[in-house]
């Protein structure tokens, strides 16, 4: 019998408890164990950046942590940011600015820009790519996504004044 | 034309961006098992035994599998592609990749054999259990030590290490060599890379016993041939197998190929075991797993006149297929774009111990232009000519469309460029990036700062579109919907918008009312797969042929209904209506219902409903042309290179969606800047590969990719009713012969002559330290 | 992958020689090592457990002990495999008395890697192997020490080898002193985990 722990966090906005292997990956836990299939997984070393969720609002690599280290924490993933009817600001831009192809990397990237743009809200081209240094996308070569960032930050901006 | 041509917003992005997109690891059904496989740490080995029986003790392992285990229903994969009939000369050994390893490993990472457990986890605990006897056997990793009589023989049936041979001629280079004023000689190298697309491969097979119908969701580029194939193996009828791809993160080529083992062996599992089996690959086996991109050896020469006109090119070269060479021959010429009367070519296909080789993004084209782009920059140099001046003097002039090469072209068709206009192409290039003023005034001026700035301008050409098919079939709904239905898969080309476009104008409704399916063979089961930039010309065209078919059934019944004649009547807004009399309309919707009514007959000859199935297959690919710009900055300590700028002008002809296409003209650019500079598979002397990990291959970021500019021109092809070319790779193909160029411009003090492919920061600073070591 | 390098004992060379022929000492010289036992007359089989990196698993394999000079030099061949992957390759032994009395020991040798220790492991397997040996040879320069004091002092040998946590933590210690290369840093590092060890030497004899 495999040893379980209990555990229990809140995954956009909502309460889970569950009892899960310790080795159980938290990429692996949204997944599989909550059926949030939006979070994917391209290398599980950490590398790609497409699992990227926040954590208490901060971008993480899900592959890299154990679900057990989530226990407590606020997990945002990609289909707690926005609905087809009512899309985020940055989900909107992307599809604007033809940001994605394949879409394999975009929740990936797209997490990791939300805690970005609000410490940043007018960013210029070279921190917008040194924001994004750190995922990795094989369709796009980058430049649309950059676009997309400045649209959302100036829709965002924008918002911010009404 | 109302969509065709503009910038369309993608139908299928709000899924893709709100995490409702199905992907393959995404499919979860009850009961399935998960699967892991043990692979071979030796690159060349005999197996002696494996001992499961601890893997099987424990707990949550449903059932190990081996090649005794399989017994009689053990058999290798099936040829994807014959050798090509229409060559006289060919030497083909057609050796395919196996389900598990039966007696001889023959590359590393070659699966011995699959635990079957109730989860990952699990199956990948059980998989250090098993206990496997290999005895290691002499490695083949050199390609030219391959060919030689004393290597040892990776299939022990044939004589040598030679998978392959072909010849092809055109003219006579031998006599063009004669009359030559220069010869170009050298030899070139050029190294694997890996796809690596974002998402991994992944299978998952559901075999339901009652109703003896098997389902499998795959990765693949090609559902088709996977439904068709799966069906053959297993013994079941095409009708009671179904293949879906569903969205792909990222295909490049090795989605393509067929049968991998596990694509094999998933389905086959699930039969046995009567339980949906899931197996996803995880990133360092995809390094060791899929497919990956060749290794060649070319000794390659260039006649030319003292002008700097190419009077023959002659390239004898040797290809790496790795352990086994189910993708038959996917050679490219070395000819380029230019107009070249006699070639000679023989091409020697070797079996290596590593992983087999089968195209990436670009197929053969990037080294075969790799290679004609050299040898005519070293010619340049040699004569003194400008690199573009002899570039033009060379190109194929457009009243010489279409220009017949007299050999085959990689799908096998014979070599036909058809149409094309190569210099305003090149000028709109060197406009663009300001190649006079650059090379006149900031250049010399930014040297004397001490900065080494180079720049580069190279072209090449694309054999797109090709045949055999595709085909499509499209239904005007009750509800006024379009459902178009199609063979090829996407992997994020944005079918679903610029097919969408297509029927959008013909059938005058809104493009976000088309709704399309593709990949899956239950709605359409005829067809190759997404590969070769041909899934806009080839399924486009099928689409558009059957647009307008259904175009003409509405029409005509449109005329009955409204008491009109045809040519009063137009199509918009999703309605018919006769021409300025709008009162006078039926909803495309209501027509669609009368078409199949519920009472009265339908006559002899026609069919029900608003619908029509139409096939395309053109009789060669049609080829598309490009250029490439860059200016590039060399930092001599760090051998970091940064790019100025970078320019791309394409011609496909008829452009559906120009934001689709400057997206894959983007993507294609930033993978060819990573095989040029950044990527590489590195094997060692016993075939091991010592990087397979993502932080060890590396792929560019957003930090390495520069602000890309693309222009157009549009020279539409003959061969299809769109003129359109495809244009999926070529952002790829020249980079690496781009980067070659512009180095050794940035670097003249070094007189560098680049021969190899991919560089690196660490390879460039051995050049250039070889290079000082020697004056 | 080469591996070379040279060792000082502080002692006889014949006691050197005494130790690197003892199954037992040398197995307790890596902790690690499950079992080393002597199969055969210059063969032995042995299991250890080995972790470079994201890499871990249990590696069995076999050692052979050939070309022997008494007292002088040997040549090791090793072929080791397991789930990280297979190990194998062979290396010269030297010894050689020193003006002070210790014995300077030469080694150098090849070995070929492959498997996930090869394809993932590769950014850390020089350096990781050179501090495996080098903290490897250090422990048994300390058997090797307690062994000369208690023969002057006629006592039993009393020794305790690192546990296997002191000296994955002396290892890493090593690794990353080589990577900070910096000599003074690592002399204060081996001096630490010198002095560890022997604290727990002194502590274990006062009880």
């Amino acid at each position: 019998m495999s040893h379980t722990i209990d555990i229990a966090l809140t995954v956009n906005h909502i309460k889970y408890e569950r009892s899960i292997e310790p080795r159980m990956l938290l990429s692996d836990f949204l997944r599989h164990e909550l059926g949030l299939t939006g979070t994917h997984v391209g290398c599980e070393h950490g590398v790609c950046g497409a699992c990227s969720v926040l954590f208490d609002g901060q971008p993480i690599r899900s592959c890299l942590m154990f679900a057990v280290q989530a226990n407590g924490h606020e997990i945002l993933s990609i289909e707690g940011l926005g609905t087809l009817d009512n899309l985020h600001p940055l989900q909107a831009s992307f599809m604007e600015a033809h940001a994605l192809q394949c879409g394999f990397c975009t929740p990936g990237f797209i997490l990791t820009l939300v805690p970005f743009l609000e410490k940043n809200p007018n960013p210029n081209e070279q921190e917008i790519r040194q924001a994004i240094s750190g995922n990795i996308c094989r369709c796009t070569g980058y430049q649309n996504i950059v676009e997309a960032v400045k649209l959302a930050a100036e829709k965002m901006s924008a918002a911010h004044k009404e | 034309m109302n969509y065709v041509g503009k910038r369309i917003k993608r139908n299928e992005d709000p899924r893709l961006l709100t995490g409702q997109a199905l992907f393959v690891d995404d499919v979860d059904l009850p009961r399935m098992l998960h699967a892991a496989f043990l692979r071979s740490d030796y690159a060349h080995a005999r197996l002696k035994s494996i001992d499961i029986s601890a893997a099987l003790q424990r707990p949550g392992v449903v059932a190990v599998y081996t090649a005794e285990i399989m017994g009689e229903e053990w058999k290798p994969g099936p040829a994807l592609v014959s050798p090509p009939p229409t060559v006289e000369n060919v030497l083909f050994n057609s050796r395919t990749q196996v389900p598990l390893v039966k007696d001889k490993v023959r590359y590393a990472g070659e699966p011995i054999a699959v635990v079957i457990a109730e989860s990952r986890y699990i199956a990948e605990d059980a998989v250090e259990d098993i206990i496997v006897d290999l005895e290691p056997l002499e490695v083949v990793a050199d390609l030219e030590k391959a060919l030689s009589p004393q290597s040892v023989l990776i299939h022990e049936d044939l004589e040598s290490n030679l998978a392959a041979q072909m010849v092809q001629v055109k003219g006579d280079y031998a006599k063009a060599r004669q009359e030559a004023d220069l010869i170009i000689k050298r030899r070139i190298i050029i190294d694997r890379g890996a796809a690596a697309a974002m998402e991994n491969r992944g299978i998952v097979a559901d075999w339901d016993a009652k109703s003896h119908f098997l389902t499998v969701w795959d990765t693949t580029q090609a559902p088709i041939p996977i439904r068709n194939g799966l069906a053959l193996r297993l013994g079941l009828s095409e009708h009671q197998v179904r293949v879906i791809a569903p969205f792909l993160g990222g295909g490049f080529g090795p989605k393509m190929m067929m049968f991998y083992s596990e694509e094999m062996l998933i389905p086959w599992i699930a039969i046995k075991l009567a339980r949906p089996i899931k197996w996803i690959e995880d990133r360092r086996e995809n390094f060791y797993a899929t497919t990956q991109e060749r290794v060649q050896i070319h000794d390659a020469e260039m006649a030319l006149d003292h002008d700097g006109r190419i009077l023959g090119i002659k390239d004898n070269f040797l290809h790496d297929t790795g352990a086994y060479d189910p993708y038959g021959l996917t050679q490219s010429h070395t000819m380029g774009a230019y107009d070249v009367a006699n070639y000679y070519s023989e091409i020697k296909v070797v079996f290596t111990n590593k992983m087999i080789t089968t195209p990436v993004r670009g197929a053969g084209r990037p080294q075969g232009i790799y290679i004609a782009e050299r040898l005519l920059d070293l010619a340049a140099k040699e004569l003194g000519i400008d690199p573009i001046e002899i570039r033009k003097r060379n190109f194929i002039p457009p009243d010489k469309f279409p220009y017949e090469h007299c050999i085959i072209d990689q799908a096998f068709s014979p070599l036909i460029f058809d149409s094309g206009n190569y210099q305003p192409v090149l000028n709109k290039a060197a406009t663009m990036i300001g190649y006079d003023q650059f090379v006149k005034e900031e250049q010399p001026r930014l040297r004397a700062e001490g900065h080494h700035v180079g720049i580069g301008i190279v072209s090449f050409v694309e054999t797109t579109g090709v045949g055999p098919y595709e085909g499509a079939r499209i239904t005007v709904q009750a509800n006024g919907k379009i459902s178009v239905a199609t063979g090829v898969g996407t992997q994020g080309q944005g079918h679903f918008t610029s097919f969408a476009q297509i029927v959008a104008d013909q059938l005058g409704v809104d493009v976000q009312d088309v709704q399309l399916v593709t990949g899956d063979t239950a709605e359409f089961h005829w067809g190759t797969g997404t590969f070769a930039s041909r899934g806009a010309v080839v399924a486009g065209n099928a689409i558009h042929a059957s647009a307008v078919a259904v175009r003409a059934k509405i029409l005509k019944l449109a005329s009955e209904v409204l008491k009109a004649p045809e040519e009063e009547l137009e199509i918009k807004d999703g309605k018919v209506q006769v021409a300025d009399i709008p009162h006078l309309s039926i909803s495309l919707g209501e027509l669609a219902t009368l078409a199949n009514p519920l009472r009265g007959a339908v006559e002899p000859g026609t069919e029900p409903g608003l619908e029509a199935t139409a096939y395309f297959g053109p009789k060669y690919g049609a080829t598309a042309f490009g250029t490439h710009a860059m200016i590039l900055e060399v930092d001599t300590e760090t051998m970091m290179v940064e790019i100025k700028r970078y320019v791309v002008v394409e011609d496909c002809g008829t452009i559906l969606n120009p934001m689709i296409l400057e997206g894959q003209v983007h993507g294609g650019v930033a993978m060819g800047i990573g095989n040029a500079y950044y990527e590489k598979l590195v094997y060692d002397e016993n075939a091991q590969l010592l990087n397979a990990s993502l932080a060890d291959y590396l792929i560019p970021t957003a930090t390495e990719v520069p602000r890309i500019v693309v222009g157009h021109e549009e020279t539409p092809s003959p061969l299809n009713p769109l003129g359109t070319k495809g244009a999926g790779e070529a952002g790829a193909i020249p980079v690496p012969a781009l980067f070659a160029q512009a180095l050794e411009n940035a670097l003249p003090e070094y007189n560098l002559e680049i021969l190899e492919s991919p560089l690196s920061p660490n390879r460039l600073f051995e050049l250039l330290q070889k290079k000082e070591k020697s004056q | 992958m080469k591996i070379d390098g040279e060792y000082i004992f502080k002692g006889p060379r014949e006691e050197v020689w005494r130790i690197i022929r003892d199954p037992e000492v040398l197995a307790t010289a890596l902790p690690g090592t499950k079992r080393l036992d002597k199969v055969g007359e210059n063969e032995y089989q042995g299991e250890m457990n080995v972790r470079v990196g994201p890499v871990a698993g249990l590696f069995s394999g076999r050692l052979v002990v050939s070309k022997e000079v008494p007292l002088s030099s040997l040549t090791l061949t090793v072929d080791g495999r397991g789930s990280p992957g297979f190990a194998n390759g062979s290396g010269n032994v030297i010894l050689n008395d020193q003006s002070d009395g210790t014995t300077l020991m030469k080694y150098e040798g090849e070995l070929q890697i492959g498997g996930k220790l090869a394809s993932v492991g590769q950014r850390l397997l020089d350096t990781a192997s050179k501090s495996m040996i080098h903290t490897g040879l250090e422990a048994l320069d300390l058997a090797l020490q307690a062994r000369v004091a208690a023969k002057s002092e006629g006592k039993e040998v009393e020794y305790t080898p690192p546990s296997e946590s002191k000296f994955a933590a002396a290892v890493a210690k090593d690794m990353a002193g080589q990577m900070l290369s910096s000599r003074t840093v690592w002399i204060i590092i081996a001096i630490i985990v010198i002095l560890a060890i022997v604290a727990a030497v002194l502590i274990s004899r006062a009880h």
